[in-house]
């Protein structure tokens, strides 16, 4: 069997943007092209008049599924705790927007839903006698730039990285382990792997700030902060350029240097693994290897041995996110998601068949 | 994201009440890579030939119903922009736009996140950031210009 292809839906985007393919356009492209079952969505993109879609959609999408065999495997779900404008959204609110979700996800035909890193972890307890009665798994996603192990690294304050808990798989798994439920559990990004930025990143930057200058700087610098540590890249940023223009994001982003996982941390996960994002940017063909594909900001080689001799055998969803970073320039510029995704597949399909899966 | 495709080129015309033109709209998508709840968007950065039009004098047209104001659009929470949808901005402007070529620049502001955000949770519901200082520009942080010509269409 060993491990599973899928597309996250959000990898046609831009596609869809433009109005040239329809979620079935999408289905037919799995089925007919990449030859893999594994389906999955971000809820707002797909589902008409979310969160209250007309039955009728309902019964086409599992009609449609059903016709070309294909898998829900996970649907991706949000969390806006802004919606009400007047307050913040309590978690007990939240938790009822999560149920919400799993119970559409569940008349949608989906195994999981993958749920956000900053969502608290009271939210998905409140939330877990839902997905058990409905009998689908909370995978709550291991994004950049979290860790799966800390390793003793302590809680950034600043930005993104300060907003998340670090100790966010400890959490997910102590929550597993108390409750004993087999409906919570992880689904990790391939973000997590990217260790350097990405050139079609560097270009967008680049395109967009007054003095280059800035950029240049911080790649060449950024080895000297350690990783991830954001206080001390800004500091020494906002020193040599103390008026400079790229924002904390941009910082942030441009300074990575170092993956926010450890490959081999997924060993002791991978039980608690609903789904995998296979997050990339480009794909590029390997230097004298006609045909073979790789993404060059993104360890994916290591990863997959680590799952096959682990014997995960769940999906991999593709999710191409390198068509924002173009989007500014003309349709000349564009790139081509349908192209991206098959690229992608066929590095997946050649590691997956790289080393043998444990489980056979 | 999307930065070149916001508004929708063909798009820009006068909005004449009582056949005087009172202001001028464009067609807009979200920049975002999904929709949202109706009630998180929250106005836009527009300049037209470096002129700015603040929030207050904007309003948008969405799922079928008259221009709301934001102060209105605040109050949707139970409906939706979806991804595929466009909507159109309008903004008051006395005799409207000049016939011809306009540069105008564009931010969109939609309050969407990822969950709790403990920096500026409490001080959204009260002060909402402002479009046009990257505070809640979702996907597209930088401000987009476009070069649009004023539709015929509009002389009416």
């Amino acid at each position: 069997m060993g491990i599973k292809r899928g597309v996250s839906f959000y990898s046609y985007q831009q596609t869809q943007f433009f109005g040239k393919m329809h979620w079935k356009d999408m289905v037919r492209e799995l089925h007919d092209n990449l030859k893999c079952d594994g389906v999955e969505i971000i809820d707002e993109s797909t589902i008409p008049h979310y969160p209250f879609p007309p039955e009728e959609f309902i019964y086409d999408w599992n009609s449609f599924l059903a016709r070309y065999d294909m898998k829900a495997v996970t649907k991706d779900i949000y969390l806006d705790v802004h919606q009400f404008r007047d307050h913040v959204m309590t978690h007990r609110e939240a938790a009822e927007r999560l149920k919400y979700d799993i119970r559409l996800a569940a008349e949608m035909g989906f195994e999981n839903v993958r749920c956000l890193c900053l969502v608290p972890i009271d939210v998905i307890e409140m939330a877990l006698p839902t997905a058990e009665k409905y009998g689908v798994r909370i995978g709550k996603e291991i994004h950049a730039p979290l860790p799966i192990n800390t390793k003793g690294k302590k809680q950034p304050t600043q930005g993104m990285a300060g907003a998340l808990s670090i100790h966010m798989v400890d959490e997910v798994i102590e929550l597993a382990r108390r409750t004993g439920s087999k409906y919570v559990g992880l689904v990790p990004d391939f973000g997590i792997f990217q260790f350097r930025p990405t050139d079609l990143h560097i270009a967008y930057v680049k395109r967009h700030v007054r003095n280059t200058d800035e950029v240049d700087w911080l790649l060449e610098n950024s080895k000297n902060f350690a990783p991830h540590d954001l206080d001390a890249a800004q500091a020494a940023f906002k020193a040599k350029f103390p008026h400079g223009e790229l924002s904390m994001g941009e910082i942030e982003g441009l300074s990575l240097h170092e993956s926010s996982a450890d490959p081999e941390d997924l060993r002791a996960i991978v039980p608690y693994i609903c789904s995998m994002h296979g997050k990339f940017y480009e794909m590029t063909e390997i230097e004298g290897q006609p045909g073979h594909y790789e993404d060059k900001a993104i360890n994916y080689a290591d990863p997959i041995r680590v799952l096959n001799e682990e014997g995960y055998q769940g999906y991999i969803d593709s999710e191409y996110e390198g068509q924002r970073d173009q989007q500014d320039r003309g349709e000349e510029f564009l790139p081509n998601e349908v192209e991206e995704v098959r690229r992608h597949h066929e590095m997946l399909q050649r590691l997956f068949d790289a080393t043998p899966n444990k489980n056979g | 994201m999307f930065d070149s495709y916001l508004i929708r080129k063909d798009s820009l015309e006068n909005v004449y009440e009582d056949g005087k033109a009172v202001g001028f709209k464009f067609a807009v998508r979200i920049a975002d890579y999904r929709g949202c709840y109706l009630s998180l968007h929250n106005g836009y950065y527009i300049s037209v030939d470096g002129a700015e039009y603040p929030r207050e004098l904007q309003s948008f047209e969405i799922n079928g119903k008259a221009p709301r104001s934001f102060e209105e659009i605040k109050k949707c929470v139970w409906e939706h922009w979806d991804y595929d949808d466009e909507g159109y901005v309008y903004v008051k402007k006395d005799g409207g736009l000049e016939p011809g070529k306009h540069r105008i620049g564009l931010q969109q502001s939609v309050l969407a996140q990822y969950g709790y955000f403990p920096f500026h949770d409490e001080e959204w519901v009260k002060n909402p950031p402002v479009p046009g200082k990257g505070a809640g520009a979702g996907k597209t942080a930088f401000i987009c210009y476009y070069e649009l010509e004023l539709s015929e269409g509009g002389n009416k």
